[in-house]
């Protein structure tokens, strides 16, 4: 890893003056709850547009105060409290998520060293050396609103909603956490200001296509492809996005965890779901797309794009790019079910994250203890022939035995429910064509011998006002 | 502050200023809303039917087990956190991956043994 | 690293974090053992292990501060949480004893236990100065961490996977029932089970259907004018009609 002079190291964090970290941290706020208002709108927006409708175009321009005027709307609104409900958790569970959600933001790197007032200082709240295991933290902590909400409400469909999220982002909690080891393991750090640094320029590689050294990619969305995906996925599990929306499925349990809740409690869970999408948005851009840095084409002829406060430009760009995906894929893909929810996180996402964690283990460090070329070929290739014949030599599945369908008629046990004759031919009836033939000889030949049931339907008609 | 507590002093203050926050937004709402309880309006939400008492059902014991599985690969995940840091430091290399990968193994075993019996299948 | 170089004495940040998260988490913990919803029992443990990982934070092992709140906070007591779920919130304790002689037991390991943490508390106060952190924290404190775990302590390493493994599986095997395919019941099974005698094939009236009232007390008529007891919910009580009630008000059929 090279360290750029723009770029913060971890012995630049916490020498702010006092009024500078406070500023740091309300921006930081306005930015995540300027976030929410935008990505709301946005969402609608993007997601009527892919409908071919108008979306919201009411409220300000381009109906971009709409947010804030559901958002009035629904703090005068009344709240109402179940009889059944258990108060005290019924009313701090909406607002854990929110606060945990808004907490990862603080360990964001917008930027490079700028200067604010004169102050030479990150353009990042703080980092600290386990700053990705923080992230992971206020998530794990976020689960607990979701399930307190739905427990507190005291009602049937909170319960299994609750129930239902918080077991879906356990599960995907467990991929998540697993996908980010590659990374750690690439960048050598858990702060997310070294892991920005870490996938700057790409260098040189050390081998070569007919004497021509290409340049490595840095971006561990490329590296680390197995990585990136199941990231993704799991962001989309883990903020309970379509297509993995289940607590909230309207159809089997009404508004999920949300059932109960009303006004600015409604509101802070809608909001958190919000700020989780923008903090992971933020978090991929980080740790797999080069965090602030500006993408290749430009870096190329503009060799400023690195320094000052353009890089903050890139990094939201990014995040909105991200934002774009996870609407887009809201509007594109149906919500899956439950049990093929729970089998791509279980038997798919994980057992593929340890398998690579190792193959990458084993790889770079076959890379550092400079095996010869044919040595480390033998190896890789020896672990591919080994990998194929386990494939190969792996017991399959008992075939079925093939049967026909005669013996598969005659083995169904008595008292099974009667077949139609398989061979049964409705032949056509003489008279309808007669008909057809006699009234309306030119719809016949227009639609041709293949639309039979239309001419039959025609006939039907045609038979009863004879 | 010093170099070391600040970098966290300032994750504790974003915190509290979210807690912060929400308390006052939450004010906000208790002065601005209305407020005209009724008895209809306090029972629980049961798809147009009286509810019948207060409904805190069970929950299903597959929960109990997925939840187990999670404490299992969570454990494993924070180990794995400082090994991806250090195994390709000079003085691990591939011992360290072999470690690890005894680790990994055993753990996939337990992975294994609820795939056969079924314990990952959500019926 | 630098960092760690401020963690040497006891600075005025860690005497503020240690003084006012120290009574907090006393009084989570009492709150623990107080709370008579078990639930919330669980969230105030919740609270005391949130302090304990800041404290690990605030005494330079930062890691293990966020390891006690991803492990603990965030998975054992997930796990807590839905155990408790399991058991329904109405669930009151037990009073009978299942275990013999364990408030003897309780009490002489919490005497024993009080003693160690007691005995720690001593050599503590006993004006020792730690040494040792600015070292074990050299090159980070992820970094020692790794390096004493995957050298020094390996073997223990390996065996915490088994005692992992071990302790899954038993909660698999006590809590999933694995069902062979022959227990599945195809649909000719399904359907003799419906018509066999003594089982009503059709679809049961609803309470009230053909009846003279919609009270779901009321039984449907059968389509000879009897009343059909199976109409009604088997937890409505039964009560015997008086006389006043049972002779007809002659207002039908006029």
């Amino acid at each position: 890893m090279r360290f750029l002079t723009q770029d913060p190291t971890l012995a630049d964090f916490g020498h702010d003056p006092w009024w500078l970290i406070l500023l740091k941290i309300v921006v930081a706020f306005i930015f995540g709850m300027s976030m929410i208002l935008l990505g709301v709108w946005f969402e609608r927006r993007v997601v009527a547009r892919m409908a071919v409708r108008p979306g919201l175009n009411q409220v300000g321009p381009f109906g971009l105060l709409q947010t804030l005027a559901d958002g009035i709307k629904g703090i005068l609104k009344e709240d109402l409290l179940p009889r059944t409900a258990d108060k005290v958790v019924f009313f701090f569970a909406p607002t854990v998520p929110a606060i945990f959600a808004l907490t990862a933001l603080s360990v964001i790197p917008f930027g490079p060293m700028v200067s604010i007032f004169g102050v030479q200082t990150p353009l990042q709240v703080t980092d600290v050396p386990v700053a990705v295991l923080v992230v992971l933290a206020c998530s794990a902590m976020g689960i607990y609103g979701i399930v307190l909400g739905g427990w507190a409400s005291g009602s049937t469909y909170p319960l299994l909603g609750g129930l239902r999220s918080s077991a879906q982002m356990i599960s995907y909690e467990v991929a998540m956490g697993l996908s980010i080891v590659a990374v750690f393991m690439t960048a050598g750090t858990m702060s997310t200001s070294g892991i920005v640094a870490a996938q700057a320029g790409g260098s040189e590689a050390s081998w070569s296509i007919f004497g021509w050294h290409p340049t490595v990619p840095s971006w561990y969305a490329i590296l680390l492809i197995p990585s990136f995906l199941i990231f993704v996925v799991s962001a989309f599990g883990e903020t309970n996005r379509a297509p993995f929306d289940l607590p909230e499925a309207e159809t089997e349990l009404v508004a999920g965890y949300m059932t109960e809740y009303s006004s600015i409690k409604f509101l802070l869970y809608l909001l958190s779901e919000y700020v989780a999408m923008v903090v992971m948005s933020s978090i991929i851009a980080t740790m797999f797309l080069g965090g602030w840095r500006a993408p290749w084409p430009i870096t190329a002829f503009w060799s400023g794009a690195n320094s000052g406060w353009w890089p903050l430009l890139w990094f939201l760009a990014k995040v909105v790019l991200l934002l774009f995906i996870f609407v887009w894929v809201r509007a594109t893909l149906p919500r899956l079910r439950y049990d093929q929810f729970m089998k791509l996180g279980w038997k798919v996402l994980l057992p593929v994250n340890l398998i690579w964690i190792l193959l990458l283990g084993g790889l770079r460090v076959m890379q550092d203890e400079q095996f010869s070329g044919r040595n480390r070929w033998l190896i890789i290739g020896g672990a591919v022939v080994a990998v194929l014949l386990v494939a190969l030599l792996w017991p399959a599945r008992k075939a079925e035995p093939k049967t026909t369908l005669e013996e598969q008629m005659s083995a169904r046990p008595s008292g099974s429910f009667p077949l139609p004759p398989l061979d049964l031919q409705v032949p056509p009836s003489p008279r309808a064509k007669r008909v057809v033939a006699e009234r309306r000889p030119a719809n016949v030949t227009a639609s041709g011998a293949g639309s039979g049931q239309v001419a039959d339907a025609d006939t039907d008609a045609d038979e009863k006002e004879v | 502050m010093g170099g070391y507590l600040g970098s966290y002093a300032t994750l504790g203050l974003l915190l509290a200023v979210g807690v912060l926050f929400f308390l006052v937004a939450m004010t906000a709402n208790r002065l601005l809303r209305t407020n005209r309880p009724s008895a209809a309006k306090s029972t629980t939400y049961e798809c147009g039917l009286d509810p019948v008492g207060g409904d805190w059902a069970q929950a299903q014991i597959r929960y109990y087990v997925y939840a187990y599985l999670y404490v299992l690969f969570a454990v494993e995940a924070v180990f794995l956190f400082p090994w991806a840091v250090i195994f390709d430091d000079p003085g691990f290399g591939m011992t360290a991956v072999v470690e690890m990968g005894i680790f990994v193994g055993v753990l996939a075993l337990g992975l294994l043994y609820a795939w056969r019996k079924r314990v990952l299948q959500w019926t | 690293m630098s960092t760690v170089l401020a963690a040497a004495g006891v600075g005025a940040g860690e005497a503020w974090t240690f003084w006012i998260l120290g009574p907090l988490a006393i009084l989570a913990a009492l709150g623990m053992v107080v709370a008579r919803n078990a639930v919330h029992s669980a969230l105030w443990l919740v609270l005391v292990m949130l302090c304990l990982g800041v404290f690990y934070v605030v005494q330079a092992g930062p890691f293990i501060g966020l390891a006690q709140i991803i492990v603990y906070t965030g998975a054992i007591m997930m796990l807590f949480l839905f155990v408790l779920m399991l058991v329904g919130r109405d669930a009151s304790d037990s009073l009978i004893e299942v275990l013999r002689g364990q408030r003897l037991a309780a009490v002489a390991l919490g005497l024993g236990f009080a003693g160690l943490v007691g005995a720690a508390f001593f050599r503590a106060l006993d004006s020792r100065d730690a040494i040792g952190l600015a070292q074990a924290n050299a090159e980070g404190n992820v970094q020692g961490i790794a390096a004493s775990l995957f050298t020094r302590y390996v073997f223990a390493f390996e065996v915490t996977s088994a005692l992992l493994i071990a302790a899954a599986i038993g909660a698999m095997i006590l809590a999933h029932v694995e069902r062979h395919k022959d227990q599945k019941f195809t649909q000719p099974d399904l359907m003799r089970a419906r018509f066999a005698p003594g089982n009503y094939p059709g679809p049961k009236p609803g309470p009230g259907v053909y009846a003279t009232s919609t009270s779901v007390a009321t039984p449907g008529l059968l389509p000879d004018g009897r009343l059909s007891d199976r109409t009604i919910s088997p937890i409505l009580p039964k009560r015997e009609l008086t006389e006043a009630e049972s002779t007809p008000k002659a207002t039908e059929g006029r």
